[in-house]
């Protein structure tokens, strides 16, 4: 069975946010909740990277295990999902969280915060497939289109890959075999010449 | 006097009772309200089940994003 992965490639990423954009757009994320956002290091120096993050649907997440509810699961796809019924708004899968995945529409305390927001992988929620419930609550259920999520789709550097993990990986492995040094991107020598360690 | 004395016995047998069945409410609230061990929601077979399908979108994404790999 295929197991659902991202794979940012920082090389390619360009910092454009077209994936944070599309993400909002495309499941109506409210305001002051982002899903996916993109994380600069070194801004403005040479070696800068800039890598997309999001809920990387880990195999043993650590928010489903700090989950006083119990509200998060795993999808056949190995996907993490949750349900915003049962979500008592906490907090607890924000710290236990390596990412900073899970978001909340209001900034509060204990259980004053809303319900917890995440990236679905396009794959939306418990309810039944692709209804209005289920998009209001999840936003869109492209997996069940038989589509990828569309931060991915639209990366136009091809950076942020996403689909089966067995497949990502190779594609980007032979990337990097390829490409050797840096992004392969026309360019990057002169622009950071050989002294640039990356 | 007689009454006095009769008062005071039925005032302590009153909060005896009293505490009596606070203690047995108490035990059958605890007893109810154990949760027991914890188990992960579970959206049942159809909701948890794969959606992924490797469509002609799916395989266009892939080809596009790995044509180093194909072009060998």
């Amino acid at each position: 069975m295929a197991r659902m992965k991202f794979l940012c490639d920082a090389d390619r990423c360009i910092e454009c946010n077209a994936c944070v954009t599309a993400c909002k757009n495309e499941h109506d994320v409210p305001w002051g909740i982002n899903r996916r956002r993109v994380v600069t290091i070194n801004d403005g120096k040479p070696g800068e990277r800039s890598v997309s993050m999001a809920c990387m649907h880990c195999t043993d997440a650590p928010c489903a295990a700090v989950c006083p509810v119990d509200c998060f699961y795993t999808t056949a796809d190995a996907v993490v999902l949750h349900s915003k019924d049962l979500c008592i708004g906490c907090g607890y899968c924000f710290y236990a969280c390596p990412f900073g995945a899970p978001q909340y529409p209001r900034v509060g305390n204990f259980g004053s915060r809303g319900k917890m927001d995440k990236c679905t992988f396009c794959a939306a929620g418990p309810e039944a497939d692709s209804t209005e419930i289920e998009y209001a609550k999840y936003g869109a259920n492209r997996l069940a289109e038989g589509k990828l999520p569309l931060c991915a789709e639209m990366c136009s550097t091809k950076s942020l890959l996403a689909g089966d993990g067995e497949i990502i990986a190779a594609i980007y492995k032979e990337r990097v075999t390829q490409r050797g040094y840096g992004s392969g991107a026309w360019g990057w020598q002169t622009a950071y010449r050989e002294t640039i360690t990356v | 006097m007689p009454d006095t004395t009769r008062t005071a016995m039925n005032r302590r047998n009153f909060l005896r009772a009293v505490t009596g069945a606070s203690t047995v409410a108490a035990a059958t609230a605890a007893t109810a309200l154990n949760p027991g061990e914890a188990h992960a929601y579970d959206p049942g077979e159809e909701e948890s089940g794969p959606r992924y399908q490797e469509t002609d979108h799916v395989k266009a994404f892939y080809r596009v994003n790995g044509y180093e790999t194909l072009k060998k």
